[in-house]
């Protein structure tokens, strides 16, 4: 063999070693799989849903108040979905499973989105008419802020009450930060 | 001549297949084009793909970097997440570094930084100090942190374009909030330990209220009467947030200033536990159940929280509704170890029934205090738990 030949056989068998090195390192080490697709994505046109209505989801209370569980409502194409999300959620679950959890007589005053934080303004009610307990102001809170971040432009929401943020519905959660989405309080599928 | 030698090579290159696996058989058909061509020679064959190398190496770059802070609207628990978007497809690599201080060092393969500033300063919450440099054809993206994250706590990534979405290549990078590694020296049993009990409620506001009127406030004190006899008992020093039916910081406080008034009893008082006692409600007056709720701002909130619950949920009968993290303001302003309790439901006709009935107080009180000597013991025997 000559000397040319040789160089030709150490370069192939150094480009299959680097080839491989570089392969390899496209499986990371310290890497995890990627968070599937964010839930947030599919609620804007989904499959099977004719094309002048969308699809919202809306959380309620399992009954033993312990989680919350999305409901599918599907209703007329709207500019304004998150609204209609949150009447949706005023008004209660179609489901007679779920329980509903904003108290009665809340209403929505104006919802406005800037800088991906969702400002979402409701009546006096919903301290007044709230019974108090840490269990309601739970499901209260996670079921706003899970039915608002399912739109991909709302990362955070702040809760007003008459115009005014709260530091705490009764006392118990601090929400003097906007905060986002929480998936523990979802009821994970059996 | 030649063609004997790539005859040759392309046994060389069958034979270290098996040893390279799956990665070099599916590069080798790439290989093995410039072999069936006898004109090749061997500088166009390492022109040839030398760009592939180099795009294999890196010919990409960095083109936005973007960050978003999480706090889970229920626990309070948080996290940031940096996102770099990138020309290309890039691979990643990390590792923390303990010392000097503490860092997580990522490395992009196949991106160089671009345009991106070399150094963005943080709120030190989570990071303090977010440092690109280049690395050859790589980027060297260096994150300082307050505290060592341990590997469990954060989480890097690789995501792939989404043109639908109109999303690029990137590199993900999710960081949770540390638990700071305090330490306390708890030493087993309550003689001379420091409780600060915390009756929810009170004054002006009363809690919420039963279907039988009962307030929550006059429970929650009623209760935490209880479990500072037993304590005192037991040779502990207790303090009360309240005594009788009042306000901690004053008449029709704002929540926050009342609640920070109570946190600051326990911080006061150099406390070594802090309980607030509750009870609960929902409008549908079926549900039922006793609940512990912690922050975990030290080692030992959880760890508190299983102890309390496992042993308050049996003395009170009802249903065990189990330990959860929440962002509730007492237990995440307070600095030692803190638990909210959840006796029973004042909602439910029977539970608000039994909240009045001194004997189901006492065993309520019974179970928190068992709950906390076990919790002391357990602490000196083995430290927090991270």
């Amino acid at each position: 063999m000559t000397g040319k030949i040789k160089t030709l056989v150490l370069v192939f068998a150094l480009l299959i070693a680097a080839l491989a090195a570089g392969c390899d390192a496209e499986k990371p080490v310290t890497v995890t799989p990627p968070p599937s697709a964010p839930a947030a994505g599919k609620e804007q046109t989904p499959a099977g849903t004719k094309e002048d209505s969308i699809r919202l989801t809306i959380y309620f209370a399992t009954k033993d108040a312990l989680y919350l569980v999305p409901e599918e409502h599907i209703v007329p194409k709207t500019s304004q979905p998150a609204h209609m999300a949150i009447e949706h959620l005023l008004a209660g679950p179609t489901s007679g499973e779920l329980a509903k959890v904003m108290p009665e007589g809340t209403q929505l005053r104006s919802l406005r989105v800037k800088d991906h934080i969702a400002y979402v303004d409701f009546n006096d009610k919903l301290i007044k008419n709230n019974t108090g307990g840490s269990a309601s102001e739970i499901l209260i809170v996670g079921a706003v802020v899970d039915t608002l971040t399912q739109f991909p432009d709302i990362q955070k929401v702040r809760i007003l009450v008459e115009g005014k943020a709260i530091d705490t519905i009764s006392g118990h959660l601090d929400l003097t930060e906007p905060l986002s989405r929480s998936t523990d309080i979802i009821k994970k599928k059996q | 001549m030649l063609r004997r030698a790539l005859g040759f090579l392309v046994l060389v290159s069958l034979l270290l297949i098996p040893a390279i696996g799956f990665a070099a058989t599916a590069a080798s058909p790439v290989k093995a084009k410039p072999v069936v061509k006898p004109a090749v020679t061997p500088k166009v064959l390492a022109a040839s793909t030398a760009p592939a190398k180099a795009t294999a190496a890196g010919a990409g770059q960095l083109t936005q970097f973007r960050w978003a802070s999480h706090i889970d609207a229920i626990t309070g628990a948080s996290s940031l997440r940096l996102v770099f978007d990138a020309s290309g497809p890039v691979s990643v690599d990390s590792s923390v570094i303990a010392t000097p201080t503490p860092r997580l060092v990522v490395t992009v393969k196949g991106a160089t930084p671009g345009q991106l500033k070399n150094s963005v300063a943080f709120d030190g919450k989570i990071a303090d100090n977010v440092n690109i440099s280049a690395d050859g054809q790589n980027t060297r993206i260096t994150i300082e942190t307050p505290l060592m994250v341990e590997d469990g706590d954060y989480k890097v990534f690789t995501l792939r374009q989404d043109p639908a979405n109109n999303k690029p290549f990137r590199v993900v990078v999710d960081i949770n909030k540390p638990v700071p590694p305090m330490v306390f020296n708890y030493t087993p049993g309550l003689q001379n330990k420091t409780i600060v009990i915390d009756p929810g409620h009170g004054g002006t506001d009363p809690g919420a209220v039963g279907p039988g009127k009962t307030t929550e406030k006059a429970v929650n004190l009623a209760i935490s009467l209880k479990v500072k006899a037993l304590l005192e008992k037991a040779g502990a020093k207790v303090v009360l947030t309240r005594t009788g039916d009042s306000d901690v910081y004053g008449p029709n406080a704002s929540a926050v200033n009342e609640l920070k008034a109570r946190a600051t009893v326990g911080n006061a008082r150099k406390a070594d536990l802090f309980l607030s006692v509750h009870a609960n409600s929902f409008g549908n007056p079926t549900v039922g159940g006793t609940a512990t709720y912690y922050y975990q701002k030290t080692p030992y909130d959880a760890m508190l929280a299983r102890a309390i619950q496992a042993n308050m949920a049996p003395a009170g009968g009802l249903q065990d509704r189990g330990v959860s993290a929440a962002n509730f303001y007492v237990i995440k302003q307070t600095i030692m170890p803190a638990v909210l309790v959840e006796t029973a439901f004042i909602s439910n006709p029977d539970e608000e029934k039994l909240l009045n009935d001194p004997v189901f107080q006492q065993k309520i009180a019974q179970g928190i205090v068992q709950g906390m000597e076990n919790f002391f013991a357990q602490a000196a025997r083995k430290g927090g738990e991270r």
